[in-house]
C-alpha cells in the first residue's frame, strides 16, 4: 500500500490531472462564443476588464456584495487555500527559508522558520474551519441544500479529511514530519527516483486523499478555477457602441 | 403528453400541433422527444460556449438563489438559477461526462425523460431570462443561456406557449406581434396624430410610414399602438422637434423580438433579415429602437451575428433614449419638468442594464423631464426584473398567479419609494405591470419614459 501510494500512484494522479484539465479546457475551446453575450456597464477597454476580473478575484466582490453570509465561509476558505498550497511548495522546497531568501537582511533564518510553522498552523486551521462551514451552511441552508448533489457534500468531506489529517500532523509532536523528510520523499518523485514515505501514517494518508482529489479535479466542478476565466471572457468584455446623433435632423447634438 | 406528469407543474397553455406546422415545425411524438432532446443538447454543446461552461463550472454556491425574483416569489427550488439549469445540466451530466456516465446519481447526473421535459416548459418559462443570476454569480455564469437553450429545444420538439408561439407566427405574417395590418397601424397612427392636435394646441406631428429616402428607421413597439400609445406619441414629438427625416417600416413595427424569447434561429433570423432589408428599400442612414427591453437586446448585441446580410456592420443602430440622452446633455431641447410633477420612480428594464449598457442615459432624460423623481432600490444594474421578462405574460389562471408572485419583489421596491407615477420604459415590463399594480393595489401610474419626454417638451407653435 505504501509502496503503491507513494511511489506508484503520484505518477498516475499526475498524468490524470494534467491530461484531465487539459482535455476539459480543449473541450471548452471547441463550442464558440456564437453571440456577444456582455454584461453591461461595458468595461470601456480590455485593461478595464481585466481589472474587474483581478478584482473578482482578488476579494470575492460578487460574494461580499450579494450574500455576505456565504462569503465569510467563502473568501477564508481560498484565501487559506493557497496560501497552503504556495506554503507546501515553498515551505518544503526552501525547508522553512521562504522568508529569508525573498529579505534576507529583515528575516533571518530561524525567523523565517517560525514565520513558516505559524503562517501554515494559522492557515491550516483557518481553512478547516472555513471547511466546517461551508459544510454546515450546505447541510443548513435550505436554498443550498436543494441543489447541492452527493459529490458536493463528498468534495467538502474530502478537503476535510485532508486538512483534517495536516493539522494533526502540524499540531501534534508525535505525528509530526519534518520539511526535509517530506522533500527527500518528493525529490525522489520529481527526480524520477522515488524513495519510500516517510514513517507516518498520516502522511500516507494525507498524500493518498490529496492525490484524490487531484484525479477528481478535471471531472468535477473544481474546474470553476479555470471556468471563472473562460465564463468572464466571454460576460467582461470591451463593447463599442454606436454614438448618438441623427443623420439629416435639423438640431444636432454638439459637442 | 398525459396531463398526470404535469400534475403539480405550472404550465402555461401550449400551442396546437397545427399552428407548429405553420412554423415549419413538424411536433416530435413522445416517444421520440427525448432522443431528440438529447440530440440537440448535444449539438449545443459542440456549438454554444456559453451553454458548456455554465453547463460545467457551477459549484452549487446557492448565492443566486436570494437575487432570483422567480425564487424569492415561488421558493421553488426549480425556481433558483442553478436549481432550474440543473435541469438541463443533470442530463447533460449523464450523456456527456464521464463522471456521470460512471457515477450517475452520486455526482448529479439523471436520465432525460418526459417528465424531465415537462419541468422544462414549466421553470423555462418561469425564467424571465433577466441575467441578474449572471451579474451577480461569482463567475459570470449565464443562467438566461440555459434557459434559452431549454426553449429552444422545447420548439424544436414542438412544445411552446400559445402566446409565444401565435406571436412568433403573427411576426412572420404581419411584421409585428400585434397583428396589425398596414391599414391597420395608418388608420392607429392619424388617430395619435389628432390626440396630440387635440391635446398641445394644434400641434401637428406626422408618423410616416414606408416613406421612401427618410434618413431614420424608428422601431416602435407594437404594443405602443395599443396599449401605450403615448410612448409612440411622445417619439412622434420628439422627432418633430429634431426636425428629423423618419420613418416606421410596416414589415417591422416591432421593436421586440418573439423569436429570440423561443426560437433564436429561424424566427430571430428572419427578423433581423428584414430590418436590413427595409433599410436598403428605404435608404435609411440610420435605426433608431423604440422602448422594448428584450427587443433591444437582440437587435444591439445579436444583430451582428444574426445576420445573413453584409450591410449588417455599417447601418448605425441606437436606442430612442440614447439620442434624447444625447440631446439634452448638449443642451439642445427646450423641456418643463414641471409639467411632470407628480413623485416619480425609475425600473430599470433587465435587458437596458444588464445587457445593452443603457443605464445612465435614463437618468439624464428623468432628471430633465421630470421635477421629482426618487430612485428604487436596488436600482440599475442591480435591480430586479418586474416578473415578466422574456415574454411571461400569460394569462391563464396558474400563471397569471405565477406572475402575480414573481413581481412581489418589485412591488415591494416600488411601495419603498412612495412614488405616485412608475416609470417602465419597455413594453413587457408596462404589460407586466399594469396588472403587477392591480394586484398588490400599489396606489402608481404606469408610463413609458419617452411618454413624459413628448409631454416636457416645449413647442414654439404650441
Amino acid at each position: 500500500m505504501e509502496q503503491f501510494v507513494g511511489q506508484i500512484m503520484p505518477y498516475f494522479t499526475v498524468a490524470i490531472f494534467l491530461g484531465g484539465v487539459t482535455w476539459r479546457l480543449w473541450r471548452w475551446m471547441i463550442p464558440r462564443i456564437m453571440h456577444n453575450i456582455t454584461l453591461s456597464p461595458f468595461p470601456g477597454t480590455w485593461t478595464a476588464a481585466v481589472t474587474w476580473w483581478v478584482w473578482q478575484i482578488a476579494i470575492f466582490w460578487n460574494i461580499l456584495k450579494f450574500d455576505r453570509a456565504l462569503w465569510i465561509g467563502a473568501f477564508p476558505f481560498h484565501a487559506a487555500l493557497i496560501a497552503i498550497i504556495a506554503g507546501h511548495a515553498m515551505g518544503i522546497y526552501t525547508l522553512g527559508l521562504q522568508f529569508h531568501m525573498i529579505a534576507p537582511l529583515l528575516v533571518s533564518a530561524d525567523l523565517s522558520v517560525w514565520l513558516s510553522d505559524l503562517l501554515g498552523t494559522t492557515m491550516g486551521l483557518v481553512f478547516l474551519v472555513a471547511v466546517l462551514y461551508l459544510l454546515y451552511r450546505r447541510f443548513t441552508v435550505e436554498k443550498v441544500r436543494a441543489i447541492s448533489s452527493t459529490s458536493d457534500f463528498l468534495h467538502l468531506f474530502l478537503l476535510l479529511t485532508i486538512a483534517g489529517l495536516g493539522n494533526y500532523m502540524r499540531l501534534v509532536p508525535d505525528a509530526h514530519t519534518t520539511y526535509l523528510e517530506a522533500r527527500t520523499f518528493m525529490a525522489g518523485l520529481f527526480t524520477f527516483n522515488p524513495v519510500a514515505l516517510p514513517q507516518n501514517a498520516f502522511f500516507m494518508w494525507h498524500f493518498f486523499f490529496v492525490q484524490c482529489l487531484m484525479i477528481i479535479f478535471p471531472f468535477s466542478k473544481l474546474m470553476h478555477v479555470f471556468g471563472f476565466f473562460w465564463m468572464r471572457w466571454m460576460v467582461n468584455r470591451p463593447f463599442k457602441e454606436w454614438a448618438p446623433g441623427m443623420p439629416g435632423a435639423k438640431v444636432q447634438v454638439t459637442k | 403528453m398525459s396531463t398526470e406528469t404535469a400534475k403539480g407543474l405550472r404550465q402555461p397553455k401550449r400551442a396546437n400541433e397545427k399552428l407548429f406546422r405553420t412554423l415549419g415545425i413538424e411536433p416530435v411524438p413522445d416517444e421520440k422527444k427525448v432522443e431528440e432532446a438529447i440530440r440537440h443538447l448535444d449539438d449545443f454543446r459542440n456549438k454554444l460556449r456559453s451553454f458548456v461552461v455554465t453547463m460545467e463550472n457551477c459549484v452549487k454556491c446557492g448565492l443566486c438563489a436570494d437575487n432570483c425574483h422567480t425564487y424569492l416569489g415561488t421558493k421553488d427550488p426549480n425556481n433558483i438559477p442553478a436549481g432550474r439549469a440543473d435541469l438541463i445540466r443533470k442530463a447533460y451530466k449523464r450523456y456527456f461526462t464521464p463522471q456521470g456516465k460512471l457515477f450517475g446519481p452520486l455526482v448529479g447526473a439523471e436520465e432525460l425523460t418526459l417528465e424531465t421535459l415537462e419541468k422544462w416548459y414549466s421553470y423555462f418559462y418561469q425564467c424571465s431570462e433577466c441575467r441578474r443570476c449572471s451579474h451577480t454569480c461569482p463567475f459570470g455564469l449565464d443562467t438566461a443561456e440555459i434557459t434559452m437553450v431549454g426553449r429552444q429545444i422545447l420548439f424544436w420538439l414542438g412544445i411552446g406557449p400559445q402566446l409565444h408561439t401565435a406571436t412568433a407566427g403573427a411576426i412572420l405574417k404581419t411584421g409585428n406581434h400585434m397583428g396589425l395590418t398596414k391599414a391597420g397601424i395608418i388608420d392607429t397612427l392619424e388617430f395619435l396624430a389628432e390626440e396630440i392636435e387635440e391635446d398641445r394646441n394644434g400641434l401637428k406631428v406626422e408618423f410616416p410610414t414606408d416613406k421612401p429616402d427618410s434618413d431614420i428607421l424608428y422601431i416602435p413597439s407594437s404594443a405602443d399602438f395599443m396599449l401605450n400609445p403615448n410612448t409612440l406619441k411622445g417619439a412622434g414629438m420628439f422627432f418633430k422637434w429634431v426636425g428629423a427625416n423618419w420613418t416606421m417600416s410596416s414589415r417591422i413595427t416591432e421593436a421586440g423580438n418573439f423569436g429570440y424569447l423561443m426560437d433564436q434561429t429561424r424566427i430571430q433570423r428572419e427578423m433581423v433579415t428584414r430590418l436590413y432589408e427595409e433599410c436598403t428599400t428605404l435608404g435609411i442612414k440610420k435605426i433608431v429602437w423604440g422602448e422594448c427591453g428584450h427587443g433591444w437586446r437582440a437587435a444591439k448585441m445579436y444583430v451582428a451575428s444574426y445576420s445573413d446580410l453584409p450591410g449588417v456592420a455599417k447601418i448605425p443602430m441606437t436606442h430612442i433614449h440614447d439620442e434624447v440622452a444625447a440631446l439634452i446633455e448638449s443642451g439642445q431641447l427646450d423641456l418643463d419638468p414641471t409639467r411632470n410633477s407628480q413623485k416619480i420612480t425609475l425600473h430599470d428594464p433587465c435587458n437596458y442594464v444588464r445587457a445593452c449598457g443603457l443605464c445612465d442615459q435614463m437618468r439624464v432624460i428623468m432628471r430633465a423631464v421630470t421635477s421629482d423623481f426618487v430612485e428604487m432600490t436596488p436600482n440599475r444594474e442591480r435591480n430586479f426584473c418586474c416578473g415578466g421578462g422574456s415574454g411571461v405574460l400569460f394569462d391563464d389562471p396558474a400563471m397569471y398567479e405565477y406572475r402575480i408572485l414573481a413581481s412581489n419583489k418589485k412591488a415591494e421596491q416600488v411601495r419603498e419609494t412612495e412614488a405616485e407615477v412608475l416609470c417602465a420604459p419597455c413594453s413587457i415590463c408596462k404589460a407586466q405591470l399594469y396588472p403587477m399594480v392591480k394586484e398588490h393595489k400599489l396606489p402608481v401610474e404606469v408610463v413609458g419614459l419617452i411618454d413624459l419626454v413628448g409631454h416636457a417638451l416645449v413647442f414654439p407653435e404650441e
